[in-house]
């Protein structure tokens, strides 16, 4: 059982549930608990048919990188074809259910989710281009959307800003996981940006990817969309993110700049927790006062 | 002569059938989990459940 639950990704799935969530707080009108605890529990397990397939479809990759290697398929402990069933299944409930009872449109745009990230991402992007996160990394951004699409029926800038944010931090993100596992990549053959182009340019990417992505986050604040304690939260996270960005610019020094892309990957989660966490707070704040009012 | 038969075909070890059992319970929690679900919904919604648009 502990090895189906694993080839779900669990810590993959927190952060796309939580996400997921910011996207149904913030949407505006009504929409009843019973739905939105539907249009999640979806998402969620949407999130682990594609976590299930992934690992279905690189199992062979899996086997020869060190962070992966304990996963249920190379340990022998779930075959192959058992995941696929397992993550053909999972997506099939998930994009139906979410469909039959919330609305078809984000019944779709789960289906969409999954399909990017399982077809587009493993079986194309990733073993064929070092940009294989940038784009690939749009089908981790989606889940708030979806969430927006369920509770409203329809798109609108607030989810298309958290999908831009998402969509930006993925690559600082994920390229300061790839410059410490970079021997892990090279062995497995997965053409990943410091393996491809060396850590010098990843390093300097991952700068530029930071400043566009401190620029997408503060945005929403001077544009009207969210409030001024987003904004202000948004700035402080900002510059603690473009300090790690440029700490791990400048220590290329081996001991040093492990420590640096390994505290870069560690606040990266952080900071779009605190973001969205922040964006949830102000709901709050504006119901509380509503109450008062 | 003895009367007890051996078992034809595949005979599962004990671990396997740990795992069958284990494989039907999740299924049959998961059946629950939507059937509860439908049901909920179908209350939540009311006569709208019939409507159907895009």
């Amino acid at each position: 059982m502990g090895d189906y639950l694993a080839l779900l990704k669990p810590r993959v799935m927190s952060l796309v549930i939580f996400t997921a969530l910011v996207g149904l707080v913030i949407a505006p009108g009504h929409f009843h608990p019973v739905l939105a605890f539907t249009s999640l529990l979806c998402i969620a397990v949407g999130a682990g048919a594609s976590g299930a397939l992934n690992m279905a479809l690189e199992g062979d990759i899996d086997a020869l990188m060190s962070r992966t290697a304990n996963r249920p398929i190379p340990r022998g402990r779930v075959t192959r074809d058992e995941a696929m069933a397992f993550g053909i299944t999972l997506a099939f409930f998930s994009v139906m259910t979410l469909g039959i009872l919330v609305n078809w449109y984000a019944g779709a745009l789960l289906a969409f989710t999954i399909f990017f990230y399982v077809v587009i991402y493993t079986m194309w992007l990733k073993r064929w281009t070092a940009q294989n996160i940038v784009i690939g990394g749009a089908a981790g951004s989606l889940p708030p959307v979806v969430a927006w699409v369920a509770a409203t029926g329809s798109l609108s800038v607030e989810p298309l800003l958290l999908f831009l944010i998402i969509f930006f931090w993925t690559p600082p993100h994920f390229w300061a996981l790839a410059l410490f596992r970079s021997d892990d990549y090279a062995r497995a053959g997965i053409p990943m940006l410091p393996v491809v182009a060396g850590p010098d340019a990843t390093r300097l990417q991952i700068l530029l990817y930071t400043i566009v992505l401190v620029a997408v986050a503060v945005a929403p604040w001077p544009l009207g969309y969210f409030d001024a304690i987003y904004g202000v939260t948004s700035l402080v996270l900002g510059g603690g993110m473009m300090a790690c960005a440029v700490h791990v610019y400048r220590r290329r020094e081996r001991a040093e700049s492990l420590r640096a892309t390994r505290r870069m990957f560690a606040f990266s989660i952080l900071y779009l927790f605190a973001l969205f966490a922040t964006l949830l707070l102000e709901v709050a704040g504006r119901a509380i006062a509503a109450a008062i009012g | 002569m003895s009367d007890r038969r051996e078992p034809d075909g595949i005979v599962l070890t004990e671990a396997q059938k740990r795992s069958r059992r284990q494989r039907s319970i999740a299924i049959a929690l998961a059946l629950g989990v939507l059937v509860v679900l439908f049901f909920a919904v179908t209350i939540v919604k009311g006569p709208a459940v019939l409507n159907r648009p895009m």
